[in-house]
């Protein structure tokens, strides 16, 4: 950290100060730095960039773009900031992907939203948004939505001449006489989800793989700014369906620091319990996607029933099996009562009955040996180099977690350690995946032990304790808030304006993201048979890969 | 008359049909029970009219004829191929005297119909004008290949063991230590016939995850029902010629009749679906390499055992 700081000194900023344990925040007083301050700190250990964020300041005319670099081994971390000039023209800053080869996606959702133009960038193409939206800038605060959605007929008719334009540009440059051709796998293909995957391959070989994506863009990072600093809480949940919880609680703690509000313990160690339960309804689904694209729905079917006693608990507790809004800045939102712990324990038991027959068929299988145990090798450096975390992250033998690294909620007083496996191939994580099934439920005993005993002695009142008071508006301020959602790193990036009643801006960094962009370099080379197997590894969610 | 009653009902349309259903159904129930699903379960007793019910559904549906293909080879394939499919009912043994056509060469009928099959389904697929339809084709004919070498020497193993073609006659000679004897050959029939009929982990060349529905994908309707039906249709034809050839056909324990053929071929039906539980698929390669590094070395040793069974167990040399 002091090293950091010494390094950042060398140049012109106009603050350093340490922010939380593990963070530097410098501010440059000129976006010229950028690249040299980059590559110092990437010679300085600091390899990874977690995503870019820019803010849109209408009354200064500035954008102020912010770079969050980290070093996954050493934990310590960067957060840059720098400005630019607001007008179009000359909104230009320098690419940092030729040196972090993760950050390309994200300049160009930054380039595709708030019209930032990345010099020397090897590839800008707008991504996430849809044609209609091209060289406009949505996520500015001077977007007009509701004149761009008075045209929606004409918005439609310009996505289906581009789809159309696009098919007849496809086979071109593409020698008739050969075996190859491009496929459109998705964003109806069986095992794609909403994505397209852009194959070009040479009869059962693939040569190369573009991933489009943007199918289910719904703009939460704009949606918030519409609503209250609770109500956000269902934009923030709909990052993901399968794992809300934490996705909420990585919200609710930015909201608490700037309001400056700390919640109770019970809230802390419920947040936990909440988390964990939401973890294993993500890791089964990740399962069964993982055996699904091989084929078998039986991993799929067996853990979803498991998953529904979970759900059961979620259901009791909040209302929702799914969509839980459980979790809400000040604590959580509802007390606890006997009989939903009741129903976790019938969950946990029944985990415990079946998980060794999942183990034995499932996890030791031969034929999923076979063929995963050789494919989608993802190195120590790549997980650098792309910003890649979770499961994805852990199986490549990378010690990385948010909630030991920089523990949020209760879990500093969890007992828990990394789940990691050597190789990083596609065996591994689904390995990895289920050992962390296991994790969880061991965390969630302790979590349930923890506050069961606090109950009978009176610490917890279970009825009460759940909430604090957060003040409706806020002052200005901004916050960063890491959490260990169930597929890798959230980072949530929360702007407040003075007397705020609804966040100015909200970044979230989201692991699919990155994973996606992997697609192309695990692939190339492989055969259609293991594009399923791959993507199916990565444990990509389409919901937080477009938000 | 009887001929009419063979072609009809037993064991002509109306039994391959009830078969078709009774099998989906029953593939459906079995699966769900290994799959620990809970539904369907409003149509009928316990949801047993859902299949007919989607069966009904299939044949009022829609058939579409997608742009840039010849129609008329485009619905004449799955015609042919149920047809085709239809057909090996005729040469199997079901009891002791239901033989549709008594040959001294059933036994070749019966692969020979069996092996083109795969053909149509590539022809199906080379139709269709659609990229994953054409793979689909081109997956169905590499793995007939590298199957059918394994399919037919294993079939032909208790040709050789009782010299002699004739499916009836095969039945009527088997006995316990001719099954002990043609075990392996057994064996090396049924993970051929996996390869063979498309199933897991050989579900290669309709693998949904890689190229959408292979040669399947552009039917649907009464076109997409035909193929269905060729495709259990053709399952009856295996699964009898294993029983047939193998497990003694017709014959029992206490008394012979069709429901023993029956239990035998059931039973074969349920193997089949628990490795449909629980292998993943495998890949193009790997099936290659499998086929023909393993499979087939095997086979050509079965027909050596075989022959040395023959002359030293059954002293046929005289």
């Amino acid at each position: 950290m002091r090293k950091i700081k010494q390094l950042l000194e060398n140049f012109n900023t106009l603050y350093i100060e340490e922010y939380k344990t593990t963070w530097v925040k410098t501010k440059l007083s000129t976006a010229d730095d950028l690249l040299m301050v980059a590559k110092a700190l990437k010679e300085h250990g600091l390899r990874t960039i977690a995503t870019v964020s820019p803010t849109d300041f209408l009354e200064e005319n500035v954008i102020e773009m912010n770079y969050f670099f980290e070093d996954l081994m050493t934990n310590r971390n960067c957060w840059l900031k720098c400005d630019v000039p607001r007008e179009l023209d000359e909104c230009e800053i320098e690419s940092l992907t030729p040196l972090f080869k993760g950050a390309n996606w994200h300049e160009r959702e930054a380039y595709s939203m708030f019209g930032v133009r990345f010099l020397n960038h090897p590839d800008l193409r707008p991504i996430i948004v849809s044609q209609d939206f091209y060289d406009k800038t949505p996520f500015r605060k001077d977007f007009d939505w509701d004149a761009h959605d008075k045209n929606t007929v004409k918005n439609m008719q310009k996505i289906v001449d581009s789809f159309k334009a696009e098919e007849a540009e496809a086979d071109k440059g593409i020698d008739a006489e050969s075996s190859e051709t491009v496929l459109n796998w998705g964003p109806t293909h069986p095992a794609s989800g909403p994505i397209r995957l852009k194959v070009h391959c040479d009869g059962e070989d693939v040569i190369g793989i573009d991933p489009d994506i943007g199918f289910v863009w719904r703009a939460l990072e704009h949606l918030v700014t519409k609503k209250d600093f609770v109500g956000a809480i269902v934009a923030v949940e709909r990052l993901c369906f399968m794992d809300n919880v934490n996705s909420m609680t990585a919200y609710a703690q930015a909201v608490e620091e700037i309001a400056n509000v700390e919640i109770t313990e019970f809230a802390k160690w419920m947040r936990v319990l909440l988390g964990e339960v939401s973890r294993i309804s993500s890791h089964a689904m990740g399962m069964g996607g993982f055996y699904n694209a091989l084929g078998l729905h039986t991993v799929a079917m067996w853990n979803m029933d498991v998953r529904e006693f979970f759900l059961d608990f979620l259901e009791s507790y909040s209302g929702a099996r799914i969509a839980t809004a459980a979790v809400e800045p000040g604590g959580v939102r509802y007390g606890l009562q006997q009989n939903m712990l009741d129903e976790l324990q019938l969950a946990l038991d029944k985990f415990d009955a079946t998980k060794d027959s999942v183990k034995d068929i499932f996890i030791n299988n031969p034929t999923m040996k076979m063929r995963a145990s050789k494919q989608g090798f993802i190195s120590n450096l790549d997980v650098q180099d792309y910003s890649l975390c979770g499961v994805v992250a852990r199986a490549s033998g990378v010690k990385i977690d948010v909630r030991i690294d920089e523990p949020y909620a209760a879990y500093a007083e969890i007992k828990m350690d990394y789940v990691t496996q050597k190789d990083g191939s596609a065996k591994d994580r689904l390995i990895n995946l289920f050992e962390e099934l296991e994790q969880s439920v061991d965390i969630i005993k302790q979590a349930k032990r923890h506050i069961e005993e606090k109950i009978a002695s009176g610490e917890f009142d279970p009825t009460k304790d759940q909430m604090v008071k957060v003040p409706k508006k806020l002052p200005r301020g901004e916050a960063i808030s890491r959490v260990e959602w169930s597929r890798g790193e959230v980072l949530m990036h929360l702007v407040t304006e003075e007397k705020g009643t609804s966040p100015y801006r909200l970044k979230m960094k989201a692991p699919s993201f990155n994973h996606t962009m992997m697609l192309d370099k695990l692939l190339a080379g492989q055969t259609l048979s293991d594009i399923p197997l791959v993507f199916g590894s990565l444990y990509i969610c389409q919901g937080d890969l477009d938000r | 008359m009887e001929m009419i009653f063979n072609v009809v009902v037993f064991p002509g349309i109306l039994y391959v049909l009830l078969w078709t259903v009774g099998l989906f159904w029953f593939f459906r129930k079995f699966m769900a029970a290994l799959h620990k699903r809970v539904g369907p379960s409003f149509n009928g007793p316990a949801g047993s009219y859902q299949t007919l019910f989607d069966l009904s559904k299939l044949l009022t549906k829609e058939s579409i004829t997608p742009d840039g293909v010849n129609p008329y080879l485009f619905s004449l394939m799955p015609i042919l191929a149920a047809i085709i499919a239809i057909l090996p009912t005729a040469v199997i043994p079901w009891t002791a005297n239901t033989t549709v056509v008594v040959s001294e060469y059933s036994l070749l009928g019966l692969v020979v119909l069996v092996g083109i099959e795969p053909f149509l389904l590539f022809l199906t697929g080379f139709g269709s004008n659609n990229k994953y339809s054409f793979l689909g084709g081109i997956r169905v004919l590499t793995q007939m290949i590298s199957m059918e070498t394994s399919f037919f020497l294993a079939a032909l193993s208790p040709a050789l063991l009782f010299g002699t073609l004739s499916l009836t006659s095969i039945v009527e000679q088997s006995s316990w230590l001719t099954f002990l004897i043609l075990l392996p050959g057994f064996l090396l029939y049924f993970v051929a016939l996996l390869g063979l009929l498309d199933q897991p982990p050989f579900n290669i060349p309709d693998a949904e995850q890689e190229i959408v529905y292979g040669f399947y994908t552009e039917y649907s309707g009464t076109n997409y029902f035909l193929l269905k039906l060729a495709e259990f249709a053709e399952f009856m034809a295996v699964f009898a010629g294993a029983a047939t050839l193998f497990l003694g056909g017709y014959r029992g324990v206490f008394f012979d009749g069709f429901s023993f053929l029956f239990a035998k071929m059931i039973i074969i039906a349920m193997f089949m679906m628990t490795i449909r539980a629980s292998t993943p698929r495998i890949t193009m390669k790997q099936m290659l390499n499998f086929s023909w590094s393993y499979l087939v070395p095997l086979s050509l040793l079965n027909v050596a055992w075989i022959m040395f069974a023959k002359i030293f167990l059954l002293g046929a040399i005289s």
